[in-house]
This record gives C-alpha cells, sequence and structure tokens, in this order.
C-alpha cells in the first residue's frame, strides 16, 4: 500500500499538551487538591480524597448519560437528568423502605424509570423532532410535579443499610462500592464508544447525521437510544445519591443537571457533538467536586463561595470549547 | 380531476395560514391563550374578569418581562440561563439602595435607575463572556448566572428585607382608579413595538438567522450578540421591578426558578429557539400562557398535590403542539 | 496603476492548502474573470480580499497603497463589495432586508420606507426577469434558488463599492437573468468600477471578460487579455499538464454478451424531480446518465438508494422487487451509493479514516463489536484497490486531501462486494490523480461483473468509461446512446435538443 504521509502531519508539541482536555483537567485536579493541602492542611489526605471521589462518581455517573446525549448532536442536551435523579431518589427510597431486602427491586424499579422518561424524551426529540432542549425541559417540568404527587402521596423512604455502605464504605481494596462501580462505569463506556459498532455510530451520527443517515445507519432509534441511556445513567445516581445522603429530599437532584453539563465540557466533548469521550468526563466532574469542596473548606460567605465558583468555571472555559472565529 | 379541484382550494388555504404564521410567528401560541382565557372562564367566571385579569397580569408581568429579556438572546441565536439570577441581584440590589437612601419617592427612583444599571452591567458581562470570549451560551451564562447569585448574596445574604412602602403600593395601588400594573403593560406594549422597529431588532434576527452570512454580509456580529445580552439585562432589571413590587421585599434567591420558564415562555410564543425567527410578542403571550394554565389546573379542582405534575404536563403538551404547528403550518 | 493589487497571497486550513501564492491585478473600469478548477482556490483568493478570511501570508494593496482588511466590515468601507457564491442571505428577513443589510437606513430606527424605496431601485434592474413573486417585502427563505441568487447579486450592487467581486453569481440563474446581469455589469464598468467575476463557463467568459486570470492548485499561473486568447488556451492553463490523464485511456465499450442477465431493471419511477424512468443494468455493464446538470439524473440514483424513497414505480434487483425504502434497506439488498458532495453525504469529519471506512461493513454484517485490528485488516484491501494515500488508521479523515477522502468513503463500499453501485457524480472536485485511479477501478469492477450506474457532469469521464448513456432532460430520459453513437457532440445535442423539445 503507499502510505504516503499526509502532507501536514503534526509533530507531538507542547501546544497539544496544552490543548489535550484530559490532560489539563487532570493537571488542575493535582494543582487543585496542592492549594486546598496549602489553605487547609488535610485537604489532600487519603480520606479527603476518597469522600471526594464519592461525591465525584455521582456528577460522573449523571455526566455519563449527559455525554452520550451530547455526543449523539443536532444540539443533544438533556436538562431532565436532574429530575430523574430525584425521581429515582426518591422512588428508590420508597420502595427499599431501608430494608435490604428491597433493594434488588429498587433499582429494576429506578432504572425503568429512568428508562421510560428518556424515551419519551428521545421520541419528543427524533420523531416529533423537539428541540432537545425544550423537550428535556419540558420534561423536567413534568417530573417536578411527579416528584410533588409521589412526595405528598406516600412517606418519604429511607435507604436501605446495604446501598449506604455500598456508596460511603470500603468494600474492596479499601475503595467504596460507588467508585467501583464508576470505574466500571468508566470502563464500560470506553468500551461502548471505542470498541463498538454503537459507538462508531454516536459518533457518526453527533458529526454529521446526513452521512450517517447514507451510510444506513439508524439515525432515529440510536438517537432515542441515548436518552434511555441518559435517564438509566440519572436514575443510578439518584440511587446511589440515596444511599449517599441516607434518605431523599425535595429535588436533591437539581444540583445535577447544569453541573453535569459543565462536567462534560470540561471533559473535551464538544457541545456540537460527535467530538470526545468519558474519560475527559470523568476528569471534569472530578475537577468539578475538588474546585466546590476546595470552596467549602476555605473560610468565605457562601456569596464569595458562589461569585469565586463562578469566575473560575468561567476562566476554566477559557481552556476549553472556546467557539470558531467567525473569521477563518 | 375531481382530486384537483379539492386539493387546489386547500393547498391555497395552507399558503394563506403559512403566510399568516409568518408575519405573526405567535398566531398558535395566541390560539392556545385564547382557549385557555375561555377554559379559565368557564371554570371560574371571576377569573376573566377585569380584577382576575388584573391579578393574573400583576403576578406574571415579571415573567413577561424576563421572557420579553429572553426573547432578545435567542433572536440572535444564544441563550441566558443568568437572566433569573440578574432577576435576584437587581430585586436585592434596588431594595438595600432605596431603603439606604431613605426610602421616599426620591429613593425608589434612584433605586430604579442603579437597578437598570446593575442589569445592563450584567448583560454586557453575558455580551463580553459569550460574544467576545467565544464561550458557549449554555453554559457560560449558568457560571454567570453562579457569579450573580454570590453577588446577590453578597448583597442581602437571607431574604425578608421589606420594600419601601412607596415603591409597593404604587405597584400595587391605582392611578386615577386605574391599576398601576395596566399602565405598566401598555407602557411595556408601547416599548416593544419601538424596539420591534430599530436596527438591532432586524440585526439580531438577521446574526441568528445565518451568523457566519451576517458576519460576511459586514455586520458586527459580536457587538450586535453583546447589545442583545444587554438589552436582555435591562429586561430582566425590569422584571426584577415588577417581582419587587409583586413580592414587596428581597430575596437573593428570587428569579433563580424564573430563567427556565422565560425560556419556555419564548418557545410556546413561536420564537424559534436557534435564532433567526421570532417576536417579542409570543414571549409575552407565552408567559401568560404559562401562568394561565397554572389558575386553570387550580380552578379545575385537581388536588393540591397533582397540581404541579398536571401543570407540567400540560406546559410539555403546549410546547409540542406549539413547535409542530408553527412547522406544519410554515411548511 | 491597479486599482486593486493581490501579491502572493496564501491560506492554509489545517493540513490543505487552499491557496499557495494568490496573485490578481484588477484594473479600473475592466471584467477580470478569475478561473480555476473546483478547489484550486480562487473562492478563498476573492474572501481574502473581502476580509472574510484571514490570510497568512502576502500583500494587498488598494490604490497602490498597502491595505489591510479586518474584516467584511472594513472591506465594505474600504469599497470592496462580494457575492457569496453560498450566498450571505438572512432567510427569514424580507428582500430588502438582505439587499441592505450592512447598511439599513436610518438611525436607530429602520427607515422602512427609505429602505423599501432604496432596496427598489435594485430590484428594478432586474425589472422583468425575477419571476413570480419577488418583491421588496417577500420572504428570502420563500424565494426560489434562482431568485435567492438575484437578491445576493442586489447585495452585493448596493454595496456600491469600486471593487465588485462575484463569485460564480449565474449558476441557478436563467438566460434572460443572465443577460440582464451582464448588461449592468457593462454598464458599471464603463462607469469605472472593477469587476472580478468567477464562472465555469468559457462563453460568459468570453462574452463579457476583459482579462482573465487562471489558477490552478492555489498558484495563479498566468493572467491573459481576453482579445489575444481562446478557450482552448484557458483550459490548458486550467489544467496544466495533466490535461490527458482521463482522456489518455479511450474506452472501448464492453460488450456485454447478450446472455448477462440484468441485475438492476427499472421501471416506470417517478419522484421529486423525475417522471416515468426505465431503464435495465446488466451485470458488467457501466450504464452513464447524462444531460445538463441538475435534470434528475441525481434524484433518480437517490430514489433508487431510498434517500429520499420514489413514489411511484418498480424496481427489480437480481429478479426480486426491491423497495427502496431507505439506504439501510437498500444497502441490505445489495445496492451502493457514492454522492458526489462528500461534504455532505459521505464524509464524518473529524473521525478517524478507520471509522470511516467500515460503517457499511457494518451495517452488512450486521456488527456489534468493533476490532479495530480486525477492521484494519478489512478495509486494507479496498483501501489498496484505490491506491488511497494515508498516514494511518487512527488519523481524522480531515487530514486528507479531498480526493483521497473521496477515495475512504468509495472504499466503505467495497469491503462486502455490493451488486450494484450507483456513482452520483462522484469525482466532483477531486484531482486527476484521483479520478484515474477511481476510474481505472470502476472498470475492473465492471469486468469483475458488478453492475454499475454512473451519473457524471463531465462529460468526457461519461464518453470514456460508460457503456451505454441515457440522456436526461426535465426529469425524464429523452435518448439513448449506445455504442457509437456515444460522441461529444451526440451527448450535446441530445443535452440541448431535448432541451428545446421539452
Amino acid at each position: 500500500m503507499s502510505t504516503v504521509e499526509p502532507t501536514a502531519t503534526k509533530r507531538f508539541s507542547f501546544m497539544d499538551i496544552l490543548k489535550a482536555p484530559l490532560l489539563i483537567a487532570i493537571a488542575l485536579i493535582i494543582a487543585l487538591l496542592l492549594l486546598g493541602e496549602y489553605l487547609s492542611p488535610g485537604f489532600a489526605s487519603g480520606q479527603q480524597i476518597l469522600r471526594l471521589l464519592i461525591v465525584a462518581a455521582l456528577m460522573g455517573i449523571v455526566a455519563a448519560g449527559q455525554n452520550l446525549v451530547i455526543l449523539g448532536g443536532r444540539e443533544g442536551i438533556d436538562l431532565s437528568v436532574g429530575g430523574v435523579v430525584s425521581l429515582a431518589a426518591i422512588i428508590a427510597g420508597n420502595l427499599m423502605g431501608g430494608e435490604n431486602s428491597g433493594i434488588v427491586l429498587a433499582i429494576l424499579g429506578c432504572l425503568a424509570a429512568g428508562a421510560i422518561v428518556g424515551a419519551i424524551n428521545g421520541i419528543g426529540v427524533t420523531l416529533l423532532r423537539i428541540p432537545p432542549l425544550v423537550m428535556t425541559l419540558g420534561m423536567l417540568g413534568v417530573l417536578q410535579g411527579l416528584l410533588v404527587v409521589i412526595r405528598n402521596g406516600i412517606p418519604s423512604g429511607r435507604a436501605a443499610p446495604g446501598l449506604s455502605q455500598f456508596v460511603t464504605q470500603p468494600v474492596f481494596l479499601g475503595l467504596p462500592g460507588i467508585i467501583w462501580l464508576w470505574i466500571v462505569i468508566g470502563l464500560a463506556m470506553a468500551f461502548l464508544l471505542g470498541r463498538t459498532m454503537l459507538g462508531y455510530r454516536i459518533y457518526a451520527i453527533g458529526s454529521n447525521e446526513q452521512a450517517a443517515f447514507m451510510a444506513g445507519m439508524p439515525v432515529k432509534t440510536t438517537r432515542i437510544l441515548l436518552f434511555v441511556l441518559s435517564g438509566m445513567f440519572a436514575a443510578i445516581a439518584g440511587i446511589c445519591l440515596l444511599g449517599y445522603t441516607g434518605s431523599s429530599f425535595a429535588n436533591v437532584g437539581e444540583q445535577y443537571m447544569l453541573p453535569s453539563i459543565i462536567a462534560v465540557v470540561f471533559g473535551g466533548t464538544a457541545l456540537s457533538g460527535g467530538k470526545g469521550g468519558y474519560t475527559g468526563t470523568m476528569a471534569g466532574a472530578t475537577l468539578l467536586t475538588v474546585l466546590q469542596s476546595i470552596l467549602t473548606t476555605v473560610n468565605i460567605d457562601e456569596s464569595g463561595r458562589q461569585m469565586v465558583f463562578g469566575a473560575t468555571l468561567l476562566l476554566l472555559m477559557l481552556f476549553y470549547g472556546r467557539g470558531k472565529a467567525l473569521r477563518a | 380531476m375531481t382530486t384537483d379541484l379539492v386539493a387546489a382550494p386547500h393547498k391555497r388555504q395552507a399558503h394563506g395560514l403559512k403566510r399568516a404564521i409568518e408575519r405573526f410567528p405567535f398566531l398558535p401560541a395566541l390560539i392556545i391563550l385564547v382557549a385557555l382565557l375561555v377554559l379559565n372562564g368557564v371554570y371560574q367566571p371571576r377569573s376573566v374578569s377585569f380584577v382576575g385579569i388584573t391579578g393574573l397580569v400583576k403576578t406574571y408581568l415579571a415573567l413577561m418581562l424576563l421572557a420579553v429579556a429572553q426573547t432578545y438572546v435567542i433572536y440572535a441565536g444564544d441563550i441566558d440561563l443568568s437572566a433569573g439570577a440578574i432577576v435576584s441581584l437587581v430585586n436585592v440590589t434596588i431594595i438595600t439602595a432605596m431603603t439606604a437612601l431613605g426610602g421616599d419617592t426620591g429613593a425608589v427612583i434612584a433605586g430604579l435607575g442603579i437597578g437598570l444599571a446593575v442589569g445592563l452591567a450584567c448583560g454586557v458581562v453575558n455580551g463580553i463572556v459569550v460574544a467576545a470570549l467565544r464561550l458557549q451560551a449554555i453554559v457560560a451564562t449558568f457560571a454567570t448566572s453562579i457569579f450573580f447569585t454570590g453577588l446577590a448574596l453578597y448583597v442581602m445574604p437571607v431574604a425578608g428585607t421589606p420594600a419601601p412602602t412607596a415603591f409597593w403600593r404604587t405597584y400595587g395601588g391605582r392611578i386615577l382608579d386605574i391599576p398601576f400594573v395596566l399602565y405598566a403593560v401598555i407602557i411595556l406594549a408601547v416599548l416593544l413595538v419601538v424596539l420591534a422597529r430599530t436596527k438591532l431588532a432586524v440585526r439580531l434576527l438577521s446574526v441568528g438567522d445565518d451568523q457566519q452570512a451576517a458576519y460576511q454580509s459586514g455586520l458586527p456580529v459580536t457587538r450586535i450578540r453583546l447589545q442583545g445580552y444587554a438589552l436582555c439585562g435591562l429586561f430582566a432589571a425590569l422584571a426584577a421591578f415588577c417581582i419587587t413590587g409583586d413580592t414587596a421585599s428581597g430575596d437573593p434567591l428570587v428569579g433563580g426558578k424564573m430563567t427556565l420558564n422565560s425560556v419556555a415562555a419564548v418557545v410556546l410564543g413561536g420564537t424559534a429557539l436557534a435564532g433567526g425567527f421570532g417576536t417579542v410578542t409570543g414571549s409575552v403571550i407565552g408567559a401568560l400562557i404559562i401562568g394561565l394554565i397554572g389558575s386553570l389546573v387550580f380552578f379545575v379542582g385537581t388536588p393540591s398535590e397533582w397540581q404541579n405534575l398536571v401543570q407540567g404536563v400540560a406546559i410539555l403538551m403546549a410546547l409540542m403542539a406549539g413547535i409542530l404547528v408553527g412547522r406544519r403550518a410554515r411548511r | 496603476m491597479a486599482r486593486l493589487v493581490a501579491k502572493a497571497v496564501s491560506k492554509t486550513y489545517g493540513a490543505t492548502k487552499a491557496l499557495r501564492r494568490g496573485d490578481l491585478e484588477v484594473e479600473a473600469g475592466e471584467v477580470h474573470v478569475l478561473i480555476g478548477s473546483n478547489g484550486s482556490g480562487k473562492s478563498t483568493l476573492c474572501k481574502i480580499v473581502a476580509g472574510s478570511v484571514r490570510p497568512d501570508g502576502g500583500q494587498l494593496l488598494l490604490e497602490g497603497r498597502p491595505m489591510t482588511v479586518s474584516g467584511p466590515e472594513a472591506a465594505r468601507k474600504l469599497g470592496i463589495g462580494i457575492f457569496y457564491q453560498e450566498l450571505s442571505l438572512a432567510a427569514h428577513r424580507s428582500v430588502a432586508e438582505n439587499i441592505l443589510l450592512s447598511d439599513l437606513p436610518g438611525g436607530l430606527f429602520v427607515n422602512r420606507g427609505a429602505l423599501n424605496a432604496k432596496a427598489q431601485r435594485y430590484i428594478d434592474l432586474f425589472q422583468g426577469v425575477t419571476g413570480d413573486d419577488f418583491h421588496a417585502d417577500a420572504t428570502v427563505e420563500t424565494l426560489r434558488p434562482d431568485q435567492r441568487q438575484l437578491v445576493e447579486i442586489m447585495k452585493a450592487l448596493s454595496s456600491e463599492a469600486p471593487v465588485l467581486i462575484f463569485d460564480e453569481p449565474t449558476s441557478a440563474l436563467d438566460r434572460a437573468q443572465v443577460d440582464r446581469f451582464f448588461e449592468i455589469l457593462r454598464r458599471l464598468k464603463d462607469d469605472g468600477r472593477s469587476i472580478v467575476f468567477i464562472s465555469h463557463r468559457m462563453d460568459e467568459i468570453f462574452a463579457l471578460g476583459d482579462r482573465v486570470t487562471v489558477i490552478r492548485d492555489g498558484e495563479t499561473v498566468a493572467t491573459k487579455r481576453i482579445a489575444e486568447t481562446d478557450p482552448a488556451e484557458v483550459i490548458r492553463l486550467m489544467v496544466g499538464g495533466e490535461e490527458t490523464l482521463v482522456a489518455a485511456e479511450p474506452h472501448q465499450p464492453t460488450v456485454v454478451a447478450a446472455t448477462a442477465k440484468t441485475v438492476l431493471a427499472v421501471s416506470g419511477l417517478s419522484g421529486a424531480g423525475f417522471r416515468d424512468v426505465s431503464f435495465n443494468v446488466a451485470a458488467g455493464e457501466i450504464l452513464g446518465l447524462g444531460g445538463l446538470h441538475g435534470q434528475g439524473q441525481s434524484t433518480v440514483l437517490r430514489a433508487l438508494f431510498g434517500a429520499p424513497s420514489p413514489t411511484s414505480g418498480s424496481v427489480q434487483l437480481n429478479g426480486a422487487t426491491l423497495n427502496p425504502s431507505s439506504p439501510r434497506a437498500t444497502i441490505g439488498r445489495g445496492l451502493a451509493y457514492v454522492s458526489g458532495d462528500r461534504r455532505r453525504d459521505g464524509v464524518i469529519s473529524g473521525r478517524p479514516i478507520l471509522e470511516n471506512v467500515t460503517p457499511i461493513h457494518a451495517v452488512k454484517q450486521r456488527l456489534a463489536l468493533a476490532s479495530p485490528s480486525a477492521l484494519r485488516a478489512k478495509a486494507k484491501p479496498a483501501l489498496e484497490a484505490l491506491r488511497t494515500k494515508f498516514a494511518t488508521f487512527n488519523h481524522p479523515i480531515s487530514s486528507l486531501s479531498g480526493g483521497n477522502q473521496q477515495k475512504i468513503v468509495i472504499a466503505r463500499w467495497l469491503i462486502d462486494r455490493p451488486d450494484v453501485l450507483l456513482l452520483d457524480d462522484p469525482t466532483k472536485g477531486i484531482d486527476l490523480s484521483a479520478k484515474t485511479d477511481l476510474f481505472q477501478l470502476i472498470r475492473k469492477l465492471a469486468a469483475e461483473g458488478m453492475a454499475i450506474v454512473l451519473y457524471s457532469s463531465e462529460d468526457a469521464e461519461l464518453l470514456g468509461n460508460a457503456d451505454r448513456i441515457l440522456v436526461f432532460n426535465g426529469g425524464r430520459i429523452t435518448r439513448e446512446l449506445t455504442g457509437e453513437q456515444r460522441t461529444r457532440f451526440n451527448l450535446y445535442q441530445a443535452a440541448y435538443e431535448a432541451g428545446e423539445a421539452a
């Protein structure tokens, strides 16, 4: 074969490192940990880092689904994840009622609920061609209403001890179950996106939907599936969140809605779709968590904390997805 | 042969509807609004009385204004997720300023001036971040919303400081026996008509239509988008005035919930989220639809715990219906 | 002294050198034609002059003074107006607003009266040829393609700039519109304006131009006075030394044995843009579709492929009925379709070559898992058959030249052999050596028994490769050319003569 170098094969350069989102995120995480340790000794201790990772795992699992929807392109975004997390936390609490025997049923129930919400989102977006932002925004309103119904109807349930233990206590090699779960999800996502034809298809649809269609790919089915997976990942996160907090309360999931998108962006996935991956998103979720945690550690007012957080997010975004210049 | 005879007038009719919706993209929303008014009237006749409507407007004027604010950025294909945070910041700022200045009429007017300045400043910040620094609007304005909320918390750490009496009495009161909010609505209507005739409106819509084409045509795209955000900030400040008049107190988180509703109102009004097409009138109607759905759900006697759900489902249905009808008619 | 001078202007996009050394000198009061094959860098040069593309190097002079154009807005202020080939219109705005978009009359408010009156002046220039429903208040979205092109022309004219650039302004216009437009251009020229004009139509160039500058592979190769040159010389300059590559191998029609079985039988096929199309293709045959551009050839091929489905008619594939409901369905039955618009229909931009070459294999084999090493092994022979040049399978497809990108897209169909290969102007915008590689392969595939339908906008490609040619006009097949009838003369005659009859 005539394997000739293309005219401009780029050399690996320092600029490329600066442009690799995963490396930026990891470098920033380390820098923030060091800063935290400096500001408040003990911040970067093993125990603290484990705690941070548990919180990051919750965000990261939600962001997995968000990541898939965004990769699928056509302004893909899922604002309903916050609602699904809350819903799953409540359903799980009610179904397990503090008993280990109810865990399996709770998991199945939550996954089903997440899948149904995702399927409705997906159908609205593909078959009725409602913009994802509008569809999932409307769905968020529905879910918030549903939460009120469930909360008023049935007394709020509690997490089963087994679940709480899984989320917060070491289960294997000193790591809590949720971190193992997150690692498994990370591997599964890497496998899905890199080693399956479904993964190739997701990138193809997000990158050039028309070409994907002309190559015989089932564009609509795939996109619906992405929303279903997003709902299911949010449901898993909701169950874990219940285990973390012990009992569910109103709108616990809302804190994940927009931050999950930011985690994806910080992981180097383009909001325009077709470009990125989950490994970066995991780092992005960790980065967000460490940043939030540092701000709670230092002794400033809530107001100052929010201002610094907002400003830092903006600063970090400058490293990532800046739009194309109008002048080519 | 017969098929031709049947098909021809139908086609012409479709064409007429297409033209009508092209000129008035808010037509489907207007129909939904009228239907909701009728239903409200059927279930609770008093709700469509003068007093009922005044009450509705008083409660939803803030959302109407915020939807208008949101429309100007959506015109250009952008979005502002910090609109609600701007409302909160302006709300606490004007109350603090008015109180500090003594709470009399002069203080109220000075406070309003400061409020507009704050709203404008927030809008400009958003514009710089999104248009000049080219960050993604959806994540960047979320970040600024956190920053603005932080500022609001700094100005007023806890909710509850009351607004000066002179302010909320005027807002809730009457002039010449006509409720103040109706004057406000008339002023708003005039303002929107005037703004619709500005060059900026045409330029914002052109940028939203095709940003690259607008740039290549020689439009200063960055400046136009920035102006859209600035206008959004100003209207968010106006929305804050209304919510302050309605609640008569300061709350650093009061606007947070309004952001997504403002987006929903804009979409309900027939404006394309992708930009380039829409009207502010539609957004005002969209905000009223959200309000009327809420009151209708109440009037039909929905059990209290079901109200949010029914309301959520109804808004989702209205959003979908509006998009589907608009698209079908325009095809 | 020339009014506008571009000296050694260059531009690189990623791995592609769009413009290596663009030189151009335009006098006051002349129509200066810029010509070159697709992708030669003409548009890039124009966009650099008009400010919408930032040059990497070179110099621009206006009236003898060096100028830096910071953007389109600045260019307009400097007195440079441009017609963009891809148009720069706002679909939901009115004709008048579009014409005067960058210079709306009025202060803070739009002066509607002045806007419409001013726009009307430009609309009136085309009075009588604009077609129905064309008025200042019409929304651009509702206009036909030719009318939109007129709006873009009026928009460029409204700049009233001393330098006017028109990048393929006539592609959608009819004869009367072109005539009127040329009249206007001649008048502007007489007023002393400088006009840069890009067109592929040799007749237009010689009817209108004063001088012609030829660009080849991103470099200006020559500037000639129109009066002192002829079309043959211009073409020679355009194609350089490679001109004879395709024509060098005259194609003797394969004698398809009378016994060769019919693979694809199309009967009475109708759909958007074509009516009642019937033809058969036998195994080993290359069937050409000819005629003027856009007469239904492409839409028929797409309909056979299911994108979108035809509205009526029947298709038989290997004797069984084929329902072209979607590309997925027809791919499963053994059809392949290569689009000439690779950026829209083919290339999965930004993704690695491996992902771009394997999707059809995955669909046909119903693969769930993607094993890169196994896929690479499958893809290699197909890529070799086309002499595709690439570094590794992991490089993004966008790092390749247009010709190699198209080879990757074609190779995806060859991993599992289709029965029928539909080629829809497959060589649009690719270099000559890639074309040669492609047609060598196509003939080899036919010799191995594949049924091939080829539409090409270049007559030479049809004449050099097709065994039979069906001439399309107005969405119908109007003539069939076989054997000795397949000459350039007959093809031209059939294309135009049928047009008069229709």
